[in-house]
Order: structure tokens, then sequence, then C-alpha cells
């Protein structure tokens, strides 16, 4: 029998609610000492990707978070029976218990903010002219050296109103948050890109901290998200000296490489 | 299956794409018949083409409009 691992429950009880995941299957819970594995059976594992497949176990994930703590397993999980479930879960018991003590009563968010690069690039070349710090030269490789030179002050200007800006909203919205997550610019245009932990009763407070930065800058654009099982946010030592951080493309770089692959659009 | 268009929260796909294959639990061990680890240009090439449908989508939508956002 094989058993397709959702979440990892601080909870040795059986699941309440009737819930169904790939295959059409109940979703039941295995328990180990005070704990448990959200499991449900499969006859194969899955041999493709599909995002139907993807949303599934995301669904499943969501249903648990409403009655337990859980750790959200990464998808296609598949485990040969409940004598190996079992002896994984004695091998991680402990880090297990620890992360489900730390997450307990969090939640998740997303927050992507997207700013019009091009354009401030284009304000911070007007700005620089202005101050004459580009010169445009006469001879080609006096052109090519202030051409250079220009690109380095364009980009560290752009870095540091990014710097700047990327401090202030995080100071404003790691006042309502346990742990964070946060890259500046991960692309030109993707200027902020974090995840908040955040404690159930602080959510609204972190809701408001948001449409305030929202508010403050409205030429921006802004993607929130949650709250999410916090996936972002399970750190196993077993995991961590395994994957040495992250060694897994991350899907919107893959994507990105995948489109560069195929000769499309730039996204 | 239905959570996602059920629930109130309206998020991107691809949101739940970066969660479900690149983040949470691995568990590693021979006890462990597969797990998404695998070159995801290869496995998930659906998937993939979906994200960057999404991207594409987002990207074309007007810059003051709102994009997807939780309430």
């Amino acid at each position: 029998m094989k058993l397709y691992l959702y979440s990892i429950i601080n909870s040795s009880n059986q699941i309440k609610e009737e819930i169904y995941g790939l295959e059409g299957s109940s979703v039941y819970n295995i328990p180990y000492c005070d704990i448990g594995a959200a499991v449900s059976e499969i006859n194969q594992p899955i041999q493709e990707v599909t995002e139907g497949d993807v949303l599934e176990h995301e669904a499943v994930v969501e249903k648990l978070i409403a009655d337990f703590t859980v750790l959200p397993v990464r998808f296609q999980t598949v485990i040969n029976g409940k004598d190996n479930l079992l002896s994984m879960m004695q091998s991680y018991y402990k880090d297990f218990k620890d992360n489900l003590k730390r997450l307990h009563n969090n939640l998740e968010f997303g927050i992507k903010v997207i700013w019009p690069a091009e354009k401030i690039k284009k304000n911070i070349i007007k700005t620089l002219k202005n101050k004459e710090y580009i010169d445009s030269g006469d001879s080609p490789a006096k052109r090519f050296m202030n051409g250079k030179l220009e690109k380095y002050k364009i980009d560290k200007e752009l870095e540091t109103q990014a710097d700047k800006l990327t401090k202030a909203m995080d100071i404003f919205l790691s006042k309502f948050a346990a742990e964070k997550k946060l890259e500046k610019l991960k692309t030109e245009d993707l200027l902020f890109d974090a995840v908040y932990l955040v404690e159930k009763s602080q959510e609204s407070n972190f809701r408001v901290a948001f449409e305030h930065i929202k508010s403050a800058r409205p030429d921006f654009k802004y993607l929130f998200s949650g709250p999410w099982p916090a996936y972002n946010f399970v750190v196993l030592s077993k995991q961590s000296s395994l994957l040495g951080g992250s060694n897994q493309a991350n899907v919107f770089d893959t994507a990105t490489k995948y489109q560069a692959l195929v000769g499309a659009e730039s996204i | 299956m239905n959570s996602v268009i059920t629930k109130t929260k309206n998020v991107t796909v691809l949101e739940i794409l970066d969660r479900v294959l690149d983040k949470g639990v691995v568990i590693s061990g021979d006890m462990v018949i597969s797990v998404a680890d695998v070159d995801l240009i290869y496995l998930g090439l659906k998937v993939l083409l979906s994200s960057v449908e999404t991207m594409k989508k987002l990207r074309g939508s007007s810059f003051v409009g709102p994009m997807q956002e939780a309430k």
C-alpha cells in the first residue's frame, strides 16, 4: 500500500472532516506518539506534475489548517507502506515537534511589490544628466567608458532607491510578524518579494499595515496572498543539511529559464 | 481541487505552484518512493507553461490595475 503524504499535523486523533485527496481517496491520519501524518492511499506514484494534482494537494493542506497546526509536505511525496511511514515519523519526530510548536497559531502571508523600474530609471537618468554626471563624450573610447559609468551610476541609484523602499515596507510589516523571508529586486521589476509568518491574532493588523503601504505608493503593483500554511517557514535539520538551503529551482526562475529556452517574450 | 475556487482568497496559480512544488517538508530516505525533487523543467513542463501564462497575464494587465489580491 502506497501512501501519499500531505502534511504532518499536531494531533494523533482522526480527522473529523471528510477530505478527499489525489485519486479521490479519503485523507486520514496515521498517528505517531502525539502527532500524525495526513495521508491518502495511492495506486501509483505520480508520473508527471499536472496543475490539477498540485491544486488537489494544496486543497487538502488548506482544509487541514482549519483544525490543525500543519507542516505542509512537498508535492509528490509517496511512502511505501505504513511501517515505512512510522519509521520516518520516528526519525523526524523531534524536528516535527519543534516546528509544530514554533508554527502553532501562525500563518504565512506572501507579499510581492512590482515597481515601474523603467520609469524610475528614466527619472534617474534625467536627474544625473541635470547634475551633469553623464557626459556623452566625443571619442568612441570615451563614449564607451562613459556608457559603462552611466550604467553603473544608474544601477547603483536604482538599488539605493530599492533599499530605502524595501526597508520602509519591511519595518512596517515586521511589527506584526513573527518571522520573515525577504528578497529585494529578485528581478528588476520585482522590488519586494517577501513571506511573513504572522500570528493569527495579528492578522488584521498585518493586513492594515499592508493597506497603508499600498495607499502610500499607489503607483506600484501589489500581490498579497494568504493565509497559507507555513510552507516557507518549516526548518528541518535533516532537510537543510540535504538541500543546503534550496538547490531546487524556484518555479519563477525555472519558468523564466524555460521561456528563455523556447525564445518566448520575457516575463 | 475546488478549494482554490471556493475559498475567498483569490491567488494566482503561480503562488500555489511556488509553494507546493518548491517549499515545505522534504522527506528523504529509502522509505520514500518519490518526491518532486527532479528537474522541474522536465517533470513539470505543463505546470511551468501554465505559470508562464499566468505571468504573462499579470504582465499584460494595466499597471494601475490591481493584481490578484486576497480579501
